[in-house]
């Protein structure tokens, strides 16, 4: 057996949370607000995850007053070694090296999302643009991998050090990091509940229920589909530059197809339309995830022969089948849409009983 | 100059032509009645004016500029709003934020704007005044804050006609606006309808199969038959017509 220390595992889950909240939220913000089923989440992840990648190697010996050494091939170990060092010893280039990133991460991501979903969104209905991004995803991910110089093609970059390295001990470090992540996944939570429950939000969920009659009451739907999709990409690109920093790695592995379902698992358990359902379904996929690693490993030190990783992916479906099947709203189903008018109506009209009802 | 001329409109859907060759004239401040048997092509060329099809031939014009190539959110902005003959209200959501959505330039519709609540929230007050003003017309008020689910079929139909409004409409058209609604009740209906034109200057173009009631508050009736017009003039001078009591009503 080992030793399931309380405090990394807490730690850890926490940091999941922050990261999983992140793209759960931006796919709540895209399909269950929106109505646009994004099935190439993966891509909109791994932007953010390639451009630490880039980022990390590229630009920040440069932040650092260094020369960059080229991170692939004969000098890989060289270049690693230059950036844990940078990380170590120069927290200040890191930080701005971090915010860099994250900046245009979401620039690219967010551009990305927009141009292809207006293109799209004119040609056809919304569930062929759910098509080209899943095909559009994968084609990203064969092309990153093939590429030698971008991000190494297969071999990928590690050594992406998480921003808070250079407090030396590794439990502090992890701790801030996890701080960072939740940070911002409650700050993407505030900022969705104040977009959802605007007029934007509600002529989003209006063409969400009808489309035809919210076009006939004048509204673009292309438009506000396409700039909903560049802010749900941007933050899902958020996502994937702290998923990298977690991992310490930035592999074309981890954004295949599996993720953008996960991700949908999040939603769907969560609460389809609920911001804080995706909360929620982020906080029990991260906890699920743990829980899963840890048997694995358990189970393999115990010299069993059982691939307990697999069981993740049953258990994903199983509760797919089940929330689908019992509970399609989700753990939080979404509650009917108020907006902001009603406190601005009862805050100039003082306590005046308009309402018959309470 | 008429406030909507239709010139020789024709929709084909696939083999099928349902609308065949039609031209008509809306007067601005009149209140116009569009009639015939089921499959005559009525709500086709409402979705024709609407914008929520595209014509096969034939023009559109409203307020002397030609529409027929605008999309239906472009009409809308044009200045015409429509009724469906489904209820077809956002049934999740409030009475009020139904009257919310279709008001025009809404600075809280940009997503730039949008989380920034305090820039667009003094406009948001204005318009869910004018929203109670009109829920006030219709007799709506006290239901401000229900969902539009729990509204009874009537108040629906109400609450469309209302929601239309909200984009200040110069031309209404109306899709059966008493379909599935109480007698008594649908009379109430054609009354307000008819202080929308009396007391805001609102023309109407109205699909309706109660002609009892519609006869009483019409200016004119337009009589559509297998896609084509086959015959108009006054309510008096419709139900007297020969040809129409033959296709309507099978005399």
């Amino acid at each position: 057996m080992i030793n399931i220390d309380i405090g990394a595992t807490a730690i850890a889950i926490l940091t999941l949370f922050g990261i999983y909240s992140l793209m759960a939220i931006s796919l709540n913000l895209e399909y269950g607000i929106a109505g646009v089923p994004n099935f190439g989440q993966a891509l909109f992840v791994s932007i953010g995850a390639y451009t630490a990648g880039i980022t990390y190697t590229r630009v920040l010996p440069l932040l650092a007053g260094l020369d960059s050494v080229h991170p692939c091939g004969p000098t890989m170990g060289q270049a690693l070694q230059l950036r844990s060092e940078i990380m170590a010893a120069q927290p200040a280039a890191g930080f701005i090296n971090l915010a860099l990133t994250l900046l245009v991460a979401a620039i690219v991501s967010g551009a990305v999302g927009f141009t292809v979903s207006y293109v799209t969104l004119r040609l056809k209905e919304e569930w062929f643009l759910a098509l080209v991004l899943l095909v559009g995803g994968e084609t990203v991910r064969i092309v990153v991998r093939g590429a030698d110089n971008l991000i190494c093609s297969h071999n990928g970059i590690s050594g992406v050090a998480q921003p808070f390295y250079f407090l030396g001990d590794a439990r502090s470090s992890s701790l801030m990091f996890m701080i960072l992540c939740v940070a911002l996944a409650l700050i993407a939570y505030a900022y969705s509940q104040r977009l959802t429950r605007s007029p934007f939000g509600r002529m989003l969920k209006a063409l969400r229920e009808n489309e035809d009659v919210t076009r006939g009451l004048g509204k673009g739907i292309s438009l506000a589909r396409a700039q909903i999709m560049l802010i749900g990409s941007a933050i899902a690109a958020v996502g994937g530059v702290l998923f990298a920093l977690n991992t310490g790695f930035v592999n074309t592995n981890d954004f295949v197809v599996n993720l953008t379902l996960d991700i949908w698992v999040m939603v769907v358990l969560g609460g389809i339309g609920n911001n804080r359902g995706a909360l929620l379904g982020a906080a029990l996929i991260a906890i699920l995830d743990r829980f899963t690693q840890v048997a694995a490993i358990t189970l393999n030190m115990s010299g069993s022969e059982i691939e307990f990783n697999y069981v993740r992916f049953i258990a994903f479906g199983i509760i797919l089948l089940l929330m689908l099947r019992y509970r399609p709203g989700g753990l939080l189903p979404e509650s009917p849409l108020t907006t902001n008018a009603h406190e601005v109506l009862r805050r100039a009209r003082g306590a005046e009983p308009l309402s018959r009802r309470a | 100059m008429p406030l909507l001329e239709l010139a020789n409109l024709r929709k084909d859907f696939g083999g099928l032509r349902a609308v065949d060759d039609v031209s008509l004239t809306v007067p601005e401040g009149a209140i116009i009645g569009l009639i015939g048997p089921n499959g005559s092509g009525k709500s086709t060329l409402i979705d024709l004016i609407a914008g929520s099809t595209d014509l096969t031939a034939g023009k559109v014009k409203f307020d002397g500029e030609d529409i027929s190539d605008l999309p239906a959110n472009a009409v809308f902005h044009k200045g015409i709003a429509r009724g469906y003959q489904e209820p077809t209200l956002y049934f999740k959501m409030t009475v009020l934020d139904n009257l919310l959505l279709p008001v025009k330039d809404q600075r809280g519709e940009h997503p730039w704007h949008a989380p920034r609540w305090r820039s667009w929230q003094q406009e948001e007050q204005t318009h869910a005044e004018a929203a109670l003003e009109v829920l006030r017309q219709v007799q709506l008020l006290p239901h401000y804050d229900t969902l539009a689910s729990d509204l009874s079929g009537g108040q629906m139909k109400l609450l469309e006609i209302a929601r239309a409004l909200m984009g200040k409409p110069k031309l209404l058209l109306l899709d059966e606006p008493t379909a599935g609604v109480a007698p008594k009740l649908a009379y109430d209906i054609f009354q307000q309808i008819a202080r929308l034109r009396d007391d805001h200057g609102i023309t109407l173009l109205i699909v309706e199969h109660r002609l009892e009631i519609l006869f009483d508050f019409v200016d004119y009736v337009y009589v559509m038959h297998l896609g084509n017009l086959l015959a108009s003039g006054s309510a008096a001078e419709i139900s007297a017509h020969a040809t129409v009591r033959e296709v309507y009503f099978g005399d």
